[in-house]
């Protein structure tokens, strides 16, 4: 009798520990060890390549994370990444999102790439409170509409069309080249005609012309008509913004039709897509493109994660792709801090971040610090030129001048073939 | 005027291979009756074997059809005997299987997938290319000489189908099967090796567009998606099962997608596309060269 009570005690103290352990997130959470990363990505689609290079990154982040010892303020606990495939679809984004919240109860997301995924599956995450790192998406309003869980790594895209015009200012100093005419070609989608609106009232800041202003399909099977548009209006500069299939499309087109504008500037995206070089080959030689991060950049590490990251997936790092390895070392820091995965408390440790030490100074500035809004208020951007220098085609830092490479003078205007 | 010039040449030349994929969608839409959705991914496949083929070999990329025509007329052959031949018999009573339609935009899923699976999302460009940014310069006027040589290889493609329906029996066999399945039968005709005839000589042609394409355009998963489409708009407007109607049609959306940019920005080319889609399908529904009455 006594004894059978005795286990019936113990098996409603045990009922009490099991549920009070559910109940409370920190308790629950020591048993298992894990911080969910939920990932959305566009891994299938136009934009399958940038996805990929978005996954591997991460994958290599937080194989390094948790091979040092995983978060230490959580007892060791290990990262878990999951993925979604969001096939560069809003609704499709929204529904992994709402799956990521609700089935698979992931602490933080990170994600989405195309800017016209990350704006809503962002205010999902707000809605639920979950914190949501944005680590390359450029709409400027993805971090201006008050949210609080949101925080975004890359540079606002309004920065990326301002430091184009910074640039070309520069270079007509440098060089002592008048440029007069300016042709806006991108593709119809958020990112492109959220380009295209900066463009124009940079244009009209800086008194040039604008001789052309050409949305494209960016599933065009044929861009020919765009480049005789391009030929006709015969500009001095061409901003291009484009995704991998229509830069390799558009640049092999404009080489094949002879039309050689003094500048042609990309904007990153499929410009600078590991397979834009291969696609177009000689072809893409001059052209300018903005990037976030160069593997010319003179920073700690930077030389020798790339090449780990090189040998470990056979191509060299992009911007996305340092982006995405950062945001892991981001997540991990504030992780760090919290000692928890509340989402308010690891939303605070968040906003406080400011990582300048450890794998993540592969920026190429000095340290990520979120702003009241949620954007890292130090992220800069540079211009490198695609040119052969005699060890075939490779991306050279040419601006902002300290950080130019050693020896290199752009070539400017493009040679008149 | 020149401009517009240079817009008809470039638009007549990529419309003409538009209309060469459509060919081989019309072809096995004439005879099976049923819209084949993993057009775009046979015209993948096609690609990414001339692709291998060259860059393994280094053959000139037209050489390359001695291995894609009969490699892509066996898959569809076997497409056809495999996948879609058990649906037809299991739905007897009708004569256009809706469940066919479903396989298909399964095998679509599958192929792009498994390519993205074995090949990446890589854009491959063709080496060694001999045609590649070749242009013959008329003064003003440049004409694209890969794009020359895809649309010969769709006058020729066009040419040669029409003669073998015509003149061979398995051609004429072809068109029975195509006009009434019934008396076909009758006549002793096997429709069975018919559709998978009809079926693998449409996939080989969606191979030779494949060739076409590969020395101006890149390679990778999901390049048949925005070909697909197009091709569907393309055998409406030119009448399902037409070959005339699918040259026809694919130089008219060739014209509309090279002289539309003259007049309003690129984007809105696509809606008149598709405008003109729904136009035809409210006024004509047979098309310029379909015929009027289903037999």
């Amino acid at each position: 009798m006594r004894e059978g009570m005795f286990k019936s005690i113990l098996g409603a103290a045990l009922a009490i520990g099991l549920v009070a352990s559910s109940l409370i997130p920190g308790a629950a959470f020591a048993a298992d060890k894990v911080v969910k990363v939920g990932n959305l990505l566009p891994l299938s689609g136009p934009s399958a390549s940038v996805g990929l290079q978005g996954k591997q990154a991460r994958e290599m982040a937080v194989e390094e994370i948790n091979a040092a010892g995983g978060i230490k303020s959580l007892g060791g606990a290990k990262m878990e990444l999951l993925f979604a495939d969001t096939k560069s679809d809003p609704n499709v984004g929204v529904t992994e999102t709402e799956r990521f919240i609700n089935t698979e109860k992931v602490h933080v997301i990170t994600g989405a790439w195309n800017s016209s995924v990350t704006y809503p599956t962002t205010a999902v995450a707000e809605r639920y409170g979950v914190p949501y790192l944005v680590e390359v998406s450029v709409r400027d309003t993805i971090t201006e509409r008050g949210f609080k869980y949101v925080f975004r790594i890359a540079a606002k895209d309004s920065w990326w069309t301002r430091d184009q015009f910074a640039f070309l200012k520069d270079m007509e100093k440098e060089f002592g080249v008048k440029l007069a005419t300016v042709a806006f070609v991108y593709e119809n989608g958020d990112w492109g005609t959220g380009f295209a609106a900066q463009w124009k009232k940079l244009a009209e800041q800086a008194g040039l012309k604008v001789v052309l202003d050409e949305p494209y399909p960016s599933t065009a099977t044929d861009l020919t008509p765009v480049v005789n548009k391009i030929r006709r209006a015969n500009p001095d500069i061409l901003l291009l913004t484009s995704n991998a299939a229509d830069a390799i499309l558009l640049t092999n087109s404009l080489a094949e039709y002879k039309v050689r504008p003094k500048a042609i500037i990309g904007s990153g995206g499929g410009h600078a897509d590991p397979t834009f070089i291969s696609g177009t080959g000689q072809n893409a030689r001059f052209v300018f493109d903005i990037v976030e991060w160069e593997t010319d950049v003179n920073k700690p590490g930077a030389k020798e994660t790339n090449e780990k990251y090189k040998k470990l997936f056979g191509y060299n790092m992009t911007g996305e792709a340092v982006d995405a390895y950062v945001a892991m070392y981001a997540l991990a820091d504030a992780l760090e801090r919290a000692a928890s995965t509340d989402p308010k408390k690891l939303r605070d440790a968040m906003a406080a971040t400011k990582l300048s030490k450890g794998p993540a100074s592969i920026i190429a500035y000095d340290s990520i610090e979120f702003d009241e809004s949620g954007q890292n208020k130090n992220a800069a951007l540079s211009i490198v030129q695609i040119n052969d220098l005699g060890k075939g085609l490779e991306r050279v830092t040419v601006w902002p001048k300290a950080a130019r490479r050693a020896g290199y003078t752009p070539v400017f205007p493009m040679p008149q073939k | 005027m020149l401009y517009y010039l240079q817009d008809v040449i470039d638009g007549v030349l990529m419309g003409s291979i538009y209309g060469l994929l459509a060919l081989g969608l019309t072809l096995i839409f004439g005879v099976l009756k049923v819209i084949n959705f993993a057009h775009g991914s046979f015209l993948m496949l096609g690609m990414y074997v001339a692709y291998w083929t060259v860059s393994l070999t280094g053959l000139h990329p037209y050489l390359s059809l001695i291995l894609v025509v009969p490699a892509m007329f066996l898959f569809g052959y076997g497409f056809q005997k495999a996948l879609v031949q058990p649906i037809f018999k299991a739905e007897s009573d009708v004569r256009e299987p809706i469940t066919v339609i479903i396989v298909t935009t399964g095998v679509w899923y599958i192929l792009d997938n498994l390519a993205l699976l074995l090949f990446g999302p890589d854009y491959r460009a063709l080496t060694p290319n001999p045609l590649k940014g070749k242009m013959l310069e008329l003064g003003e006027i440049f004409i694209s000489l890969p794009k020359l040589y895809g649309c010969i290889s769709a006058l020729v493609t066009a040419g040669a189908l029409t003669w073998f329906l015509r003149a061979t029996r398995t051609g004429r066999a072809i068109r029975a099967v195509s006009l009434d399945r019934e008396a076909a039968s009758l006549m002793g005709i096997s429709q069975w090796r018919i559709f998978a005839v009809a079926m693998g000589i449409g996939t080989s042609i969606a191979g030779i567009s494949g060739v076409a394409l590969t020395p101006f355009y890149n390679v990778y998963p999901t390049v048949g998606v925005p070909f697909d489409v197009k091709c569907f708009v393309i055998v409406v407007l030119g009448g399902l099962g037409s070959i005339p109607g699918a040259m026809l049609g694919g130089v008219i959306i060739g014209l509309v997608e090279s002289l539309g940019p003259v007049f309003m920005t690129a984007t809105w080319t696509e809606a008149i596309v598709y405008g003109l889609f729904l136009l035809f399908l409210f006024v004509k529904p047979s098309g310029l060269f379909g015929v009027k009455y289903d037999w």
